[in-house]
């Protein structure tokens, strides 16, 4: 067992502990690449602080499809990386479970499959144009409110659609 | 150093480290578990307010900083982002520790993690702790 944790890559790849093993990769997996998102979010959120303006440009960046689409791949690494977690804590302090880490692996991951789709639907939709942002009823409600909103001034042809009230 | 982490587990999870609380690991063992069920909480709320609530194309300075005037919301992310980041250094570290075998590099290659990392908690910390929205609506 002990040896077991210090496998090169490769003898990592080759090593066939199936679907626990697999569960076990890809909770280091999501878990390396939120942290690394994470560094980025906090540092450019902290510019709020410092240079609104900046912030606000760098959202405009944001927007392109393929940050959206890298947006909802940190939502679903975040949502496995959960209910694995849970998973493995359940059956850390209550030991017997073990015997039903089979049922469940299965349970955890029907969680996350069964969420994938509506929160791709919601987070993907209307960047294909299938469906309005998320929040677009509040959003136009505050666009009355505050006509001057960075948000409500945005450039993006999409932000002018949604808000077709402020004329802008 | 490493030899103190307790046996991967079959099935999921590493084995609690031998020793008592004097045992760095018995203490990175518990602050995973309990870290991670905070962050369970604390990181989908976040995610679903901002994605699938408020939407990511709505969002700007303003309402940021609309956010942060209130101080529950600002103790809110101190705790979310020291709590993330925190489980994710050690997460990391157990990643370096099994994957990067030469003495030399291992150390390396920690300073750098462990510096981007806490440096990017600190500047986190700072800008929420020294918030001031009266100085930010002017400017923004």
């Amino acid at each position: 067992m002990r040896t077991a944790r210090f496998l090169t890559l490769g003898a990592a790849l080759r090593y066939r502990g199936g679907t626990q093993m697999w569960a076990w990769a890809l909770h280091r997996l999501t878990g390396l690449g939120v942290l690394a998102f994470l560094i980025l979010h906090v540092v450019d959120t902290a510019l709020v602080i410092y240079r609104p303006d900046l912030y606000d440009a760098m959202l405009a960046t944001y927007r392109h499809p393929i940050f959206r689409v890298g947006e909802y791949l940190i939502f679903l690494s975040v949502l496995y990386h959960a209910a694995n977690g849970l998973r493995i804590v359940v059956q850390d302090f209550w030991t017997p479970l073990m015997r039903h880490r089979k049922a469940l692996l299965a349970a955890s991951t029907a969680v996350v499959v069964a969420a994938a789709l509506p929160i791709a639907w919601v987070m993907l939709g209307p960047v294909l144009g299938l469906r309005e942002e998320p929040g677009a009823a509040r959003h136009r409600e505050r666009c009355l409110r505050e006509p001057t909103a960075p948000a409500c001034v945005a450039p993006t042809a999409k932000a002018r659609t949604a808000s077709p009230e402020t004329g802008r | 150093m490493n030899g103190a982490r307790g046996a991967r587990r079959r099935g999921g999870g590493y084995e609690r480290p031998v020793g008592g609380w004097s045992n760095f690991e018995v203490w990175s063992w518990f602050f995973m578990r309990l870290s991670g069920l905070a962050l369970i909480l604390l990181a989908l709320y976040h995610l679903v307010w901002w994605n699938l609530v408020v939407g990511v194309e709505h969002l700007d300075s303003q309402l940021v900083i609309e956010r942060w005037r209130n101080p529950f919301w600002r103790l809110f992310n101190v705790a979310l982002v020291t709590f993330a980041m925190l489980h994710g250094l050690n997460g990391a570290r157990y990643s370096i520790e099994d994957y990067v075998r030469r003495p030399g590099a291992r150390l390396a290659v920690k300073a750098i993690v462990y510096t981007v990392v806490l440096g990017a908690l600190a500047v986190g910390v700072f800008a929420l702790l020294t918030f001031d929205p009266a100085v930010l609506l002017q400017r923004s």
